[in-house]
Parts: C-alpha cells; structure tokens; sequence
C-alpha cells in the first residue's frame, strides 16, 4: 500500500492552500480532487468564447503594492505570487433601490467619509465615529483579539480589544441603529450582509465592520484569468514541490485504526495509508459519510447539533455581446434591492418567489481581458437556501431553473433594462449545481449559516479523531480569504504534528 | 470551553452563546441527510448510467437507431432536447466512447434513442451498427451538453439547419415542442446527400402536415435524375427564399463540420448576427494542419512518442488525437464531449509541444500552465503528458 505524510480531500481554496504548505513544508501529500479541475468555487468555465468566473467576486486582504496586506505575503509563501496577476477594483459598489437609492461607495475610506458626510450632513458626526469602530474593530480582529482569546483573559481584552468588546458580537442592525437615524445610509453601510446571505439582524457586527474597512482600505480585487488561475497556480506549486494530485477521483472512506487516521480509499477501490486526512469536504460528509465509525464522536455530533445550513446561489452567468458602457455599467459590483427593508429581502431567500435583493459584477468593466473585445462578461446572483430545491422534480427541474432565472434577469433590468437583448451565452446554476460540484448539503457555498452562534469563538476545533483535520468554510468564515488561510492554518497544525510524532521516534 | 470564559466580555457573546445551546437542543447531527448529496445529484447528473440496448431500428440503408433502457428498469435523467451522452464501448480490447445527441423525445424517460450513420472507417460507429445486439449491455455518462433549446434568450422562432444524421437532436427538439404544445416555431431545413438517406424522413414529413408550427424543407444535394425537390447545395438565395426576413431567429448548426463552417457563413452573408446561431460540436478537427497556427514542417503521420509520467510510453502521429492514441494504448482518462467543450479530459502536458486547434475551449490559466484537452490535442512532437 502507498504511504502519503498526508492526504488532502478535496482541492477547494482550502484544500489547496493545505496541500500546497503541507508539501512545501516537507510532508508529502496526496491531493485527491472528484471533478476534474482544481478550485472547488474557485473555478471557471468555458462556453463560446467567454471563460466565466464562477464565484469570486471581490478578493481581499491583499492591499496594494505601496501598502501590502496579509495575502500578498500569504501567496508569496505559497510560492503563487508570480504565477497570477491581480486587478484592481476601484469601487466597492453600487446600491441601488430604484426610486429610493442610487450610491457609489468608492474603494477609499476617506472617500467613503466624504461621500456620506456630503449626503448625510446632519449624522456627520456619527459617520466619523461609525468609521473609526469599525476601523478598531477590524485591526483588533486581526492584530490583538486572537491572543487575548487564547489567554482567556478579561485584563488582555479590556486592553488590547476594547472596540471589539464594546461592539463585536452584537447584531450589526443593533449598532447600525444605536448611531444613525436615518435609514437609508444604514442600508449604504449594512450592503455587505448580502455577499453573506445573513440579515442585519442576525449578522454579528464585527462581520460586517471587517468586511465594510478591509475592502476599502486593501481594496477588492479580481485575479486575472478568474479564480481559476489561482487555483491552477496553487496545484503547479504544490506539483513542483513534488506533490501527486489526482482528479476524477473521489473518496469513498477514510479508515480509522485504533480510533486514529491510518489512510483513505480512493474512487475506483485503490486504498492507501496515511498519517493525517485533511478533508476540506464538509464536515458533515466528512464525518457523517466518509469516515469508516457508525457514528461521530460525541463532540463533533454536539456540535453539528447547533449548526444550520448555510446560504446556497442562484447563479447567472452572461455573456453579452455589448461593451460594460452599452450596458451602462460603471462600477464592477452593483446591488440591486427591491425594497430598502433587508429583512424581507433574506426571508425570501427561502422561496422560488422573485427575488427582493441581487447583484450584478461585471468582469471586464476593470479587465478588459475578462472578456472577448466589445463584449462583457456578466454575473447575476442571489443567494438562496438550497431547501426549496429539493421538492423540485427532477423533470421540473430545468423548467424551475429557466423560471427562476426569468425573475432574476427582471430585477437587475430594473437598473440595467438592456441586459437581455444582448446575450450571446448564458448558463444557469442552482443550488443543485452547488450540490453538484462542491458536494456540500444544500449546495452550501460559505458552509455553515454564519450567524453569531457559528463563531469559531464560540466553538473548538473539530478534532475528535486525531489525524483527521478539517479545512474549508465549515470551521472557518466563508469566502476567499478566510478559506485560503484556514487551509494553510490547518496544514500548520499537521505540520507540527507530524514534527511531534517524528520527535518522538528518533 | 472553560468554565470561565473572558470571552464573556464582549458585547453579544453570551447572547449568542445562549443561542448556540438553544439550537443544541432543537437541532439534529445531520444523520438524517446521509446520502442526501449524493442521491439528489444523481437524479439528474450521474456520473455513469447502465444501460442496455433494447431495439435497434432501422432507419436508412446507413442508419441505425439504438434503444436504449436502463439496466434496472427505472427512469433515465431528464434531458434538455438537443442534448448528448458519452457512450463508452470496449472495441477489442480498446476502450473508448463516442458523444452521441438523444434523437428521442425528452417527454418520455423510459429510454434514450441514439441515432448512429456509418462513417466510412468509424471505430465506434460500425462496431455499433455491426456488432450491437439487442440485450448487450452499454455505459454511459449522463446528458449534458449546451446545444439546446434556452428559454432565457433563443425566443420561439427556431430554425434548425441539419446535415445527414445532425437531424438526430432536431427531432428530439421538435418532438418536445409537439408534445408539451410550446410556442414556438420550429422551421427545420435538412440537407441529405442522396434521396434514400434521409432519416426519419416519413416522420418528420408527416408532422409537417399535421403541425401548423413545424415547417419542414428538405434539401438533396446529390439528386437522382429527374429529382423534382429543392435540390443541389445550400446557397445564399436558397436560404433567404427558405427563410425570409431573419427577423429574432433562433438558428441551430448540425451536420458535418463543412456543413456547419458553410452554414454559419451564409447566415452571417444574410445578417444573422453570430449569437442567433449555436453549432453543434462535431469532434477533433479532421484537418487541423489546415487551421492557423500549425507549425511549419510537422506532418499529420510524422511519428511521435508520447510517454505517460510514471507509467510508460508509445508511438503514435501527429494527426491522431491524443485521447485516441492514449485510448489505443490501454490508458483511460476521463472523457464526454470529446469536441474540445466540456474539458473532462483535461491533462498535463509535462514536456513538449502540442497544437490546440480552434475547437479547444481551453481556459486562459490551463494555456498558462500546460493543461490540455487531451481530446483535441495533436502532440507536433515527443511529448510527456500526466493523466
């Protein structure tokens, strides 16, 4: 039987960001990935002539070349930083509430000041404040609150994180509220919830600060070729550190001996042994399905108990023979609402009704690359929980999806009315196609609902069955950037495992 | 968690603790929804069917219709009329598949009709027409493909130009109409070589007469003596007299690749703009030596090793299309469309030189990192490729 250091399941940003760091550092891995292409979300596809993204929509994290953040060292270790190149997006985005609302918020902090003090005089004041809590509370999300956590101790918060004390958990609405009156301009500052799929009110506050400060201080960005590039580059680091991967290959259980990890078996019967798993497949097939016990250990079953399903998408991806100009497109991310009560806009995330709430991202708008010269590459979504797909016949199905999209494609032309008379492509996806090819419950995109209760803080660490490791949304935020360094964090700790166990051995 | 949590500290935490615990108690460990993945996924996009030929038809002199059930009885997938699955096949001792487009009526899922004409020298087309019988069993992927009908923009004023056995997915388009009673116009202009070639023709002229919104031309490029139909090749003025104004039409491309090259052209000469007309794939490019790009001096039967990383290698040609070569040489890679679309049969190319012809829909970052669909992939020289 082959022998691998470690055994990566699955090659989502997670997955690869794991594989990658476990093979450079010097753990040999196998990354085992059942379609046949590498990112999970981070994806692309062809149809004619336009490669559409399938799920980035703004990376952060990375800051510019004058002022860097996190990622751009994170990738330079990964040894991707000069296998991809980024493109800059230079506003956050466009909100509009037709007849009501129409805001730009710039990709600048100060620029967003500006913007808001100029429309919203009389909550000057407020807005200066807003804006240094949630500048406070981002950096000691980041900076000071990990170590305090750690210690457990009262006198390091009440020091080192007294904006994240003050503030952190409680519902953003309940923030938003307690500073402004006017309502409109909570709607401009709670924007992000969508990319989320969870309301104001369920959405902790230190969620919606991070996101609303890092995306305007290290500003949003698009990765040249689509996320897929980033995923390919991952994979030829991860190969040229002496990495095996294979696709089309899934995995049917991991075994256990003695209770501890002891190795996989592959799609096709092929088994082989293994000190460590890393699953960035959901825990809940991970341990419900893959893993060889009857059932979970007590702990992980207590845990999955207070979870919930997370937001799935609707997806439309177009392309249009028309420049972003012809369409009237100026920003690349805009947000379009039917109705300014956002809590109307999430409770219908659960239907087939038309949605209340969307958004648009135009790919070429900042890349002309992104698209074929005098065309445009456009992406409608909503988020939908993926539960009232299931009661769809599979007969009904396309008739359903085709339906659905006709709702969607109607509100966006509320603000871009021409958008359907130019589409040359178009491909639909639904929850079931989430289910399909991220093969979690529900088609869940970011893993778990992340309401306050699915804090990492509020948790441990599923690690009930030593040598299995779990990486991906699940156990971590959703979206890029916390899911590329949950994976890389994840290979850390296997990392020092494996050193401990080597240790021991000489 | 400690009994003592400083945690307990921040604004909302202990509050949303509380909100955990309670979830704790109404919520379940998911055992419920074991498989639940699984088993909603492959209702509608298995990775596999088994299948077994049920009846063969005869349709032409060269054509034969395969009927094909489900091995356990049950229901096939739902398709969207137009769209194809990946016949696999063992042909003495070589293992391979050919896409072919469903002929029959989604309406029904009881089987799938594959429509297979003999194609002088074809592999898998004469071992299907020759060597198939009634009962053998047959594995399939399950129906995918992007050449049907798209409610979100085609419109209702379809017409569908198809050559020889391309009319195989314009019947089942057509059937769906008729028997669910859509709106839409269906005008199917199909071109046969020879007079007592034409596949489903009784049918098809049959329908015409009876439906109001089917309008059928057949055209005769070889007419016998005496021929009194529309005959002779499509031309421009044939197709605006067949046409009309072109209007919001909705065109449809299936034939063999001259067919389609020559098709897509007069309607661009007629003011079709190119997003009306979708085109069928048509497999790896006969003559991808003619195509822009080949480099000078490489010969379609220049000889060349392809060696597979850790595994061994062989000879092969230029011409021969990597997949093919792999297959005839006992190593299987994933495949479906092998047209250069659906990129299943995505490998990487290690060292060495291959030409992607047109018809490889490759992403920008697999031509970055040497990836290629090994289905439309012509090795210009020794190549390593890894599977």
């Amino acid at each position: 039987m082959k022998h691998y250091d470690a055994v990566v399941i699955g090659a989502g940003n997670a997955g690869l960001t794991a594989a990658t760091a476990l093979q450079r550092g010097g753990s040999r891995t196998l990354l085992v990935e059942r379609h046949n292409i590498p990112g999970g979300c981070a994806t692309s596809f062809v149809r004619g002539n336009f490669e559409f993204e399938v799920a980035l929509h703004q990376l952060s994290g990375l800051g510019t070349e004058d002022k860097p953040f996190v990622m751009r060292k994170f990738f330079d270790k990964l040894g991707v930083m000069d296998k991809v190149e980024f493109i800059q997006e230079h506003a956050l985005y466009r909100l509009v509430v037709p007849g009501e609302l129409d805001v730009t918020l710039p990709a600048s902090w100060s620029g967003i000041r500006r913007l808001l003090q100029e429309m919203y005089p009389a909550e000057s004041e407020a807005i200066e404040r807003f804006m240094l809590v949630c500048e406070k509370v981002t950096l000691e999300s980041f900076m000071t609150l990990p170590q305090a956590a750690r210690a457990n101790s009262e006198a390091m918060l009440r020091s080192m994180c007294p904006y994240y004390v003050q503030y952190g958990f409680r519902p953003a609405r309940e923030v938003l509220d307690e500073f402004f009156s006017d309502a409109k301009l909570k709607n401009i500052l709670a924007t992000y919830w969508l990319y989320l799929g969870v309301s104001p009110s369920m959405l902790p506050f230190a969620d919606l600060a991070t996101m609303l400060y890092a995306y305007a201080v290290f500003k949003p960005w698009h990765i040249k070729g689509g996320s897929q590039a980033m995923s390919t580059a991952l994979v030829e680091s991860f190969l040229e550190a002496g990495g095996e991967v294979r696709f089309n290959c899934g995995v049917e259980t991991i075994h256990t001996e003695g209770g501890r990890v002891s190795g996989v078996s592959l799609e096709g019967g092929e088994r082989v042994a293994c000190d460590a798993v890393v699953s960035n497949a959901s825990p809940l097939i991970t341990f419900n399905e893959l893993l060889d016990l009857d059932r979970p250990p007590l702990k992980i079953q207590q845990d999955f108990k207070s979870r919930r399903m997370g937001t799935s998408a609707f997806v439309i991806y177009l392309g249009l023979d028309c420049t972003p100009q012809e369409l009237g497109v100026t920003t690349a991310s805009s947000f379009i609402y039917e109705t300014l009560d956002e809590e109307a806009i999430h409770a219908r995330m659960g239907s087939l009704e038309a949605p209340l709430g969307g958004m648009l991202t135009c790919y070429n708008l900042e890349d002309p690359s992104a698209a074929p010269a005098g065309k445009s590459q456009v992406v409608l979504v909503c988020l939908q929980y993926g539960d009232v797909w299931k009661s769809v016949k599979p007969e009904d199905y396309a008739q359903t999806k085709y339906a659905f999209a006709e709702k969607l494609i109607a509100l966006i032309e509320k603000v871009y009315p021409t958008v359907r008379q130019y589409i040359e492509e178009v491909e639909v996806a639904t929850p079931l196609t989430m289910m399909r090819y991220l093969n979690t419950p529900g088609g869940a995109i970011y893993g778990f609902q992340q309401s306050a209760q699915d804090s990492a803080l509020l948790r441990e660490r599923l690690d009930a069955v030593p040598g299995l490791y779990m990486a991906g949304s699940w156990t971590s935020m959703g979206g890029f950037q916390p899911t590329y360094m949950a994976g890389e964090s994840t290979a850390r700790a296997v990392l020092k495992q494996i050193k401990v166990k080597e240790a021991a051995n000489v | 968690m400690s009994e003592h949590n400083a945690l307990n500290l921040i604004a909302g935490y202990s509050e949303a603790f509380a909100a955990k615990l309670a979830l704790e108690q109404s919520g379940s460990d998911f055992q419920e929804v074991r498989g639940e993945v699984a088993s909603s996924v492959v209702q509608l996009h298995p990775k596999r069917l088994a299948l077994q030929v049920a009846e063969i038809i005869e349709d032409t002199p060269s054509t034969k219709t395969l009927r094909l059930v489900a091995v356990d009885g049950q229901a096939l997938p739902p398709f969207q009329a137009g769209q194809y699955i990946n016949l696999f096949v063992e042909i003495d001792g070589v293992r391979t598949a050919r896409p072919y487009a469903m002929s029959s009526s989604p309406v029904q899922r009881m089987h799938y009709d594959l429509t297979v004409k003999r194609v002088q020298g074809g592999f898998v087309s004469n071992y299907l027409l020759d060597r198939v019988s009634v009962g053998q069993r047959l594995s399939s992927s399950g129906p995918m493909g992007t050449f049907h009908h798209n409610p979100l923009f085609h419109g209702d004023d379809l017409v569908f130009l198809a050559g020889g056995s391309g009319s195989a997915p314009a019947r089942s388009i057509l059937l769906n109409i008729l028997e669910r009673e859509l709106p839409q116009r269906f005008h199917m202009i199909y071109v046969n070589s020879h007079v007592d070639d034409v596949i489903y023709a009784d049918e098809l002229r049959e329908l015409a007469a009876q439906h109001e919104n089917f309008t059928l031309s057949e055209v005769i490029s070889r007419p016998p003596a005496g021929y009194s139909g529309r005959s002779g090749r499509l031309s421009r003025a044939m197709l605006q007299e067949l046409l009309g104004e072109v209007g919001d039409k909705m065109f449809y491309i299936c034939g063999p690749t001259p067919f389609n090259d020559s098709c897509v052209a007069l309607l661009g000469e007629l003011g079709v703009a190119r997003r009306r007309i979708r085109v069928e794939a048509n497999g790896a490019p006969k003559t991808p030596h003619q195509q822009a790009g080949w480099p000078a001096g490489v010969n379609m039967d220049d000889e060349v090793t392809i060696t597979v990383q850790g595994r061994g290698s062989f000879r092969s040609t230029v011409g021969e299309p990597l997949l093919n070569a792999l297959e005839r040489n006992g190593y299987f890679v994933e495949n479906a469309c092998r047209s250069g679309e659906c990129s299943l049969c995505r490998v990487k190319l290690t060292s060495g030189e291959v030409f992607n012809p047109q018809e490889a829909h490759l992403r920008k970052s697999d031509r970055d990192f040497g990836w290629i669909y090994s289905c439309v992939a012509f090795p210009v020289g020794d190549i390593e490729v890894l599977l």
